[in-house]
C-alpha cells in the first residue's frame, strides 16, 4: 500500500516536473531562431520584451491559482458513480457579493502591475529619447511589393541624391537609428525581432520607429503586414557595424559601381568553364532541407560573412564574361528597373544594385547571395516570389502572357558575373 | 385549410405541406429554421476546416511548393472569413432560433418571415462569397480583414474583391435582420412571469449579441461602400494617388471587428453558463454579475478597437488609452471564468461529454485570455502583432472558446432537437481527440509568433528554427480534423440509432426541457407561468402548483381559438433569392441585371407585406401540465390575424 502511495507519488512529482520543465525545454529548442523576440539586441527589443516577461509572470500567477482552484473544484465535486449523488439536491446558492468584489479588486490590481511597465515603455519605445535625440542616425525605409529600399538622407551623393541601398540596412552599432517609414504602395511592415517591434508603412502616413543595436551584428527582419501574395518573401538584413567601419562603408557606398578593366589579349579565356560550372547546379528544392537564404556556415558567423562579401577577388573574375554581362544588362532592358550608378542602370522601380555583390543575399533576403543561387532567381524569378514584377510585367506582359524578354542559360550566366563582381 | 378570402394579386399561394421540400424552403417555424441554420453552418465549418488542412499541409516543412502562394492567400482569406461569417455565427444563429423561444416559454419569434428571410439571405451571402472558386477570378484573397489599397483595383484587378465586398454586405443584412428580430422577440414575448432577471443567461447573451449586432455591423457596412465606390464608380476613400486614406478601412474595419470577437464569444459564455448549472446541480453562481459582466463586455468591447492597431504608429496618447480600456475588458471576463468556477463548487459534477466541452471551454478560454492580456501591453504587442502568437491566441479564444462552446450546446441539445442521445462514449472520444489535438496545433503556435514567425506566410526558410512546431502543428491539426470528424459521424449516428431520450435526459433546469423532444410545432401547449430564475427546475419540484396553472392557462386559450401558429410564405426565399441574383449580377458590373434583380425584390417584399400574417389554430389533445405531446390537428381554423410578420 505504502509502496503503491509512494509510487504514485513519484509519478506526480514526474508529471509534474515535466509540466514545469516541459515549456522551458521547448523555450531553448523553439526560442533561439535569428527572429526571436527573447534574443534581444537592443534597448527597444529589450523594454518590449521585459514588459511581456511582467505580463506572463502575472498571468501565470493567476493561470496556477484559477487552475488549481478549477482543477481542484472538479476533482472534489466529481461523482464517480450514482452512490456519490446524494438523494436531494445541492443548496441552490445564487452567489457571494463578499468574495465577487474581492475577486475583482485582486484582477484590478493585476493589471495595474501590468499597466504601469506599459505606459512608461509607451513613451519610450515611441522615440528616440530627448537626451539621445541630437546623437541619432537618420534612415528612411520604403516598402515595395516585395522588397524595402534603404536611404540614407545624412549621406548625399554629389548630383545623385540620398545613398540607396536595398534590402540590407547597414546602421551603424551603439548609436540610435531613426527610421521613416514610408510605402509606395500598400500596407507594409517594418520588423527586426532583434532590434525592435514593427512599425507598419502605410500610404499616405508619415510613420517611424527607432532601434539601437547594442553590438555590432548580422540582424534577420521581415515585412510583418500581408502585402499581396508574396508577402512571405518580403524579407530583409540589418547588420550593424563599429562606427569607423559604417563610416568606411558609407565611404565606399558612395563610389559609383566597380568596372572591371578587360585583362590583355593574352589573358586565358574561360567563359566556357564557368558556363557549364553554373548550368550543373541543380535548382534548390524542398527536399533537400537546405536553407535558400544562408548556408550554415554562412549562418554561424554571418557578420564575418558579410565582411568577406566586402571584398572582391580578381582572380576569380572573368573580365570578359563580365564585359559582356554589363552589354546583356542594358540589351535586355535590366537598366529600366535597377539602378547601376555609373554604368547604366537609371531605373528605379526594382531594388538598386550599385554594389550588389558585395549583399549577403538577394531577391529580398530570401536567397543567398551565390552564383548559384542568383542563377536560380534570373532564371525564375516567379518560383522564388511569386507575382514579382520582374517575372510580370519584365520577362511577361501580364496582360496577354507573352514573353518579353528571353535569356539564355549563357546569357544569364554573364549576367550573374557581372553582377557578381558589382562589390 | 381553407383558402384565403379574396386578397390582391399575390403570384404565390400561401404554401400549406407540412412535410417534403417545400415545407423547409417555406417554413417560418423558428425551430426548422434553426436546424437549416445549423446544417449550412456546419457544412461551411467542415469546409473551413479543410481549408486551414490545406494551410497547414503546405506549412509542414520549409520552402514548400505544394500549393502555389496566391492560393495560399485565397484559403486564408477564405478560412477566416468562412469560420467567422458562415460557420461559428450562424451556428450561433442557429442556437439563438432554436433556443430563444423555448427557453422564454414563446411559440415562435415575433417576426417568423422574416426570420426566414434572414436564413436565405445568409445562404445568398454564403453563396456569393464562395462563388468564386468556380470561376477564373478565383476565390477573394485580401485577407479576411481585406486592409485596403490591397482590395482597390490596382491590387487586386479581378471580381475576387468584388464578391467578398458584396457577399459580407449581404451577410451583415441577415445579421440586422435576425437581431431585430431577437430583440423583439426577448424583450416582447416572454412568458408570464419571466421577467429580464429570470431570463437563462444563455438569452441574456443572445440579446446583448443582439445589440452588439446592430451598433456594430453598420461600421462595416460603410466602410464596404466606400470599397464598393472605389472599385465601382471611382471615388477615392483608400484611393491613394488621390489622397485617400487607408487607415480610415482599418478604424471602420475593427470598430466593427473587435465587437464581432464578442458577437462570436457571448454566445458560447450562454451555453456554457446553461451547462455548467446542469451538470453541477446548483444555479448558475451570481447570476446579476454573469449578466452585467456580459452587458459591460459588449459595451467596452466598442472602445478597444484600436489595439488591433498598435502597429500603426497612433501615437503615444491614443495607445496608451486602448491599452488601458482592452486591460480593463479582462476584468468582466475573469469575474465570469470565477463565477463558472463557483458554480462548479458544492455541486455533484456530472462529467457527461456536455460537461466535458465546457470544462475544457474554461480551461482553454482562460489561456487564451491570458494572451490577450499580454497584447493589452502594447509595447509587447508591438512585437506580437501579426505573429504567430496572435494566431495562437485567438484560436484559443474562437476554438477553445467560441467553438468549444457551440460543440457542447450541440451535444447538450440535440436530444431536444431529435429526440436522441447523442452517444456518450463516442462523444467522449471526440472531446478528448479534439482537446489534444487543438493544443498540439495551437500551442507551438505561441513559440513560433516569439520566434518571430510572421502570418499568413505562404512559406518559410529552413534556417528560422520554425521546423519543429511547424510540423507539431500541422500533425496536431490533423488530430483536431479527426476529432471533429469522430464528432459530426458521431452526431449523425445518433440522429438514425441514438437512444431516444425523454424530454429532460439532463435533469435540466430552463423551460426547453418541460416539453417535449423533439419539440411539436407549437412548442408549449400550455403557455408556463414563471416563478423562479431556472423556471423548469421550479416547476419540477413545484408539481401542483404547476399544474393548476397551466389548466388554467389552456382553458383562457381555449376559450380564445386555441394555439395560434402563423402560415407559412414564400416571399422570405422570393426576396433573398432575387437580392443573390442582385449581388452577383452586381459584383460583375452588370448594373441593369443588378437593378432588374433589385426590383424583383423590391416586387416580392411588397408582396410579402400585401400577404399579410395569416395564421391557423391548433387544439392539442389533453393540454394540461408539461410532458404532454398531444398529436397536433393542422388547420383546424384558418383565420387572417393582424398581428405583425
Amino acid at each position: 500500500m505504502r509502496l503503491l502511495a509512494l509510487r504514485s507519488r513519484l509519478k506526480w512529482c514526474f508529471l509534474g516536473s515535466l509540466a514545469i520543465t516541459g515549456p522551458l525545454w521547448l523555450a531553448g529548442c523553439w526560442l533561439n531562431g535569428p527572429q526571436s523576440t527573447f534574443d534581444v539586441k537592443g534597448p527597444v527589443a529589450r523594454s518590449q520584451l521585459n514588459v511581456f516577461m511582467v505580463t506572463v509572470y502575472v498571468t501565470t500567477v493567476i493561470f496556477v491559482v484559477v487552475g488549481a482552484v478549477l482543477a481542484y473544484a472538479t476533482w472534489k465535486f466529481y461523482c464517480r458513480s450514482s452512490a456519490d449523488q446524494p438523494a436531494e439536491p445541492r443548496p441552490q446558492g445564487h452567489g457571494n457579493p463578499l468574495v465577487e468584489i474581492s475577486l475583482v479588486s485582486a484582477s484590478v490590481f493585476c493589471l495595474i502591475l501590468i499597466a504601469l511597465p506599459t505606459l512608461k515603455n509607451i513613451w519610450y519605445t515611441y522615440d528616440v529619447p530627448e537626451d539621445q535625440r541630437a546623437n541619432a542616425y537618420e534612415i528612411t525605409a520604403t516598402g515595395y511589393q516585395w522588397w524595402f529600399k534603404f536611404e540614407y538622407p545624412q549621406e548625399p551623393i554629389t548630383g545623385v541624391g540620398p545613398l540607396v541601398t536595398g534590402n540590407e540596412l547597414i546602421i551603424p552599432a551603439g548609436r540610435p537609428v531613426r527610421i521613416n517609414l514610408r510605402t509606395v504602395d500598400v500596407i507594409h511592415s517594418f520588423w527586426v525581432p532583434k532590434l525592435a517591434g514593427k512599425v507598419d508603412m502605410i500610404p499616405n502616413r508619415a510613420n517611424h520607429l527607432w532601434l539601437e543595436a547594442d553590438e555590432p551584428g548580422y540582424f534577420y527582419g521581415q515585412c510583418a503586414e500581408f502585402c499581396g501574395d508574396s508577402h512571405a518573401i518580403m524579407r530583409f538584413r540589418v547588420i550593424a557595424l563599429p562606427a569607423q567601419e559604417f563610416a568606411a562603408w558609407i565611404v565606399g557606398q558612395k563610389l559609383p559601381a566597380r568596372v572591371v578593366t578587360p585583362a590583355g589579349a593574352d589573358a586565358p579565356q574561360k567563359p566556357e568553364a564557368a558556363q557549364v560550372r553554373l548550368a550543373n547546379y541543380p535548382l534548390a528544392d524542398a527536399s533537400s532541407g537546405d536553407a535558400l537564404s544562408a548556408s550554415p556556415a554562412f549562418d554561424a558567423e554571418p557578420l564575418t560573412g558579410w565582411r568577406e562579401k566586402q571584398i572582391p577577388s580578381p582572380a576569380a573574375e572573368d573580365p570578359a564574361l563580365i564585359a559582356e554581362g554589363r552589354h546583356l544588362f542594358q540589351q535586355k532592358t535590366c537598366i529600366a528597373c535597377h539602378t547601376i550608378r555609373g554604368h547604366e542602370g537609371v531605373g528605379v522601380t526594382g531594388p538598386e544594385l550599385t554594389h550588389v555583390g558585395s549583399r549577403t543575399t538577394i531577391a529580398a533576403g530570401s536567397l543567398e547571395n551565390t552564383p548559384r543561387r542568383m542563377r536560380d532567381w534570373i532564371t525564375n524569378p516567379n518560383r522564388f516570389k511569386p507575382g514579382n514584377k520582374m517575372y510580370n510585367g519584365g520577362y511577361t506582359d501580364p496582360a496577354t502572357g507573352q514573353r518579353l524578354i528571353n535569356l539564355t542559360d549563357g546569357e544569364i550566366t554573364a549576367i550573374v558575373a557581372y553582377l557578381q563582381s558589382l562589390k | 385549410m381553407t383558402t384565403l378570402p379574396v386578397k390582391p394579386f399575390l403570384l404565390f399561394r400561401r404554401p400549406t405541406a407540412r412535410t417534403g421540400l417545400i415545407a423547409w424552403l417555406t417554413t417560418v417555424d423558428h425551430k426548422k429554421i434553426g436546424v437549416m441554420y445549423g446544417l449550412f453552418a456546419l457544412s461551411f465549418f467542415l469546409l473551413g476546416g479543410v481549408e486551414a488542412l490545406v494551410i497547414r499541409t503546405q506549412l509542414i516543412v520549409p520552402n514548400n511548393h505544394l500549393i502555389s502562394a496566391h492560393f495560399y492567400s485565397e484559403l486564408f482569406t477564405m478560412h477566416g472569413t468562412t469560420m467567422i461569417f458562415l460557420a461559428v455565427m450562424p451556428l450561433n444563429s442557429a442556437f439563438f432560433n432554436l433556443l430563444v423561444p423555448l427557453q422564454i416559454g414563446a411559440r415562435d419569434v415575433a417576426f417568423p418571415r422574416l426570420n426566414a428571410f434572414s436564413l436565405w439571405i445568409f445562404v445568398a451571402g454564403a453563396v456569393i462569397l464562395n462563388v468564386g472558386w468556380f470561376i477564373k477570378a478565383g476565390a477573394p484573397a485580401a485577407g479576411w480583414f481585406g486592409y485596403a489599397p490591397l482590395t482597390s483595383k490596382t491590387y487586386t484587378p479581378d471580381i475576387s474583391a468584388d464578391l467578398w465586398t458584396v457577399g459580407l454586405q449581404v451577410l451583415g443584412l441577415s445579421s440586422i435582420v435576425g437581431s431585430l428580430n431577437f430583440i423583439t422577440t426577448i424583450i416582447n414575448l416572454r412568458a408570464p412571469g419571466m421577467t429580464m432577471m429570470r431570463l437563462p443567461v444563455f438569452c441574456w447573451m443572445a440579446l446583448i449579441t443582439s445589440f452588439l449586432l446592430i451598433l456594430a455591423l453598420p461600421s462595416i457596412a460603410i466602410a464596404l461602400i466606400e470599397v464598393i465606390f472605389d472599385r465601382h464608380f471611382g471615388t477615392s476613400f483608400f484611393e491613394v494617388s488621390n489622397g485617400g486614406q487607408p487607415i480610415l478601412w482599418q478604424h471602420l474595419f475593427w470598430i466593427f471587428g473587435h465587437p464581432e470577437v464578442y458577437i462570436l464569444i457571448l454566445p458560447a459564455m450562454g451555453y456554457v453558463s446553461e451547462i455548467l448549472p446542469t451538470f453541477s446541480g446548483k444555479p448558475l453562481f451570481g447570476y446579476p454579475i454573469v449578466v452585467f459582466s456580459g452587458a459591460l463586455i459588449g459595451f467596452i468591447g466598442f472602445g478597444v478597437w484600436s489595439h488591433h492597431m498598435f502597429t500603426t504608429g497612433m501615437g503615444t496618447v491614443a495607445t496608451s488609452a486602448f491599452a488601458l480600456a482592452t486591460m480593463a475588458i479582462a476584468v468582466p471576463t475573469g469575474v465570469k471564468i470565477f463565477n463558472w468556477i463557483g458554480t462548479l463548487w458544492g455541486g455533484q459534477l456530472r462529467l457527461r461529454t456536455p460537461m466535458m466541452f465546457a470544462l475544457g471551454f474554461l480551461w482553454l478560454f482562460m489561456m487564451g485570455g491570458f494572451s490577450g492580456i499580454m497584447h493589452s501591453a502594447a509595447p509587447a504587442d508591438s512585437q506580437q502583432h501579426n505573429s504567430y502568437f496572435v494566431v495562437a491566441h485567438f484560436h484559443y479564444v474562437l476554438i477553445g472558446g467560441a467553438t468549444f462552446g457551440l460543440l457542447a450546446a450541440m451535444h447538450y441539445w440535440f436530444p431536444k432537437f431529435f429526440g436522441r442521445l447523442v452517444d456518450e462514449f463516442w462523444g467522449k472520444v471526440s472531446f478528448w481527440t479534439i482537446f489534444v489535438g487543438f493544443n498540439a496545433t495551437f500551442f507551438p503556435m505561441h513559440f513560433l509568433g516569439l520566434n518571430g514567425m510572421p502570418r499568413r506566410t505562404w512559406t518559410y526558410d529552413s534556417n528560422m528554427g520554425w521546423n519543429g512546431a511547424n510540423f507539431v502543428s500541422t500533425m496536431g491539426a490533423y488530430l483536431l480534423g479527426v476529432g471533429v470528424l469522430i464528432y459530426v459521424v458521431t452526431l449523425l449516428w445518433s440522429y438514425f440509432k441514438g437512444r431516444a431520450a425523454g424530454p429532460d435526459p439532463w435533469d435540466a433546469r430552463t423551460l426547453e426541457w418541460s416539453i417535449p423532444s423533439p419539440p411539436p410545432v407549437y412548442n408549449f401547449a400550455a403557455i408556463p407561468m414563471v416563478h423562479a430564475r431556472d423556471a423548469w427546475w421550479y416547476e419540477k419540484h413545484h408539481p401542483e402548483e404547476t399544474a393548476r396553472e397551466q389548466t388554467a392557462h389552456v382553458r383562457e386559450e381555449a376559450a380564445h381559438g386555441g394555439i395560434h401558429l402563423p402560415d407559412q410564405s414564400w416571399y422570405p426565399l422570393a426576396s433573398a433569392g432575387s437580392l443573390l441574383v442582385a449581388g452577383l449580377f452586381f459584383a460583375v458590373s452588370n448594373y441593369p441585371a443588378a437593378i432588374g434583380a433589385v426590383v424583383v425584390m423590391v416586387a416580392a417584399i411588397y408582396l410579402w407585406s400585401l400577404e399579410g400574417p395569416g395564421g391557423y389554430h391548433l387544439h392539442p389533445e389533453g393540454a394540461a401540465g408539461s410532458g404532454l405531446a398531444g398529436a397536433p390537428e393542422p388547420g383546424s381554423g384558418h383565420e387572417n390575424s393582424s398581428s405583425p410578420s
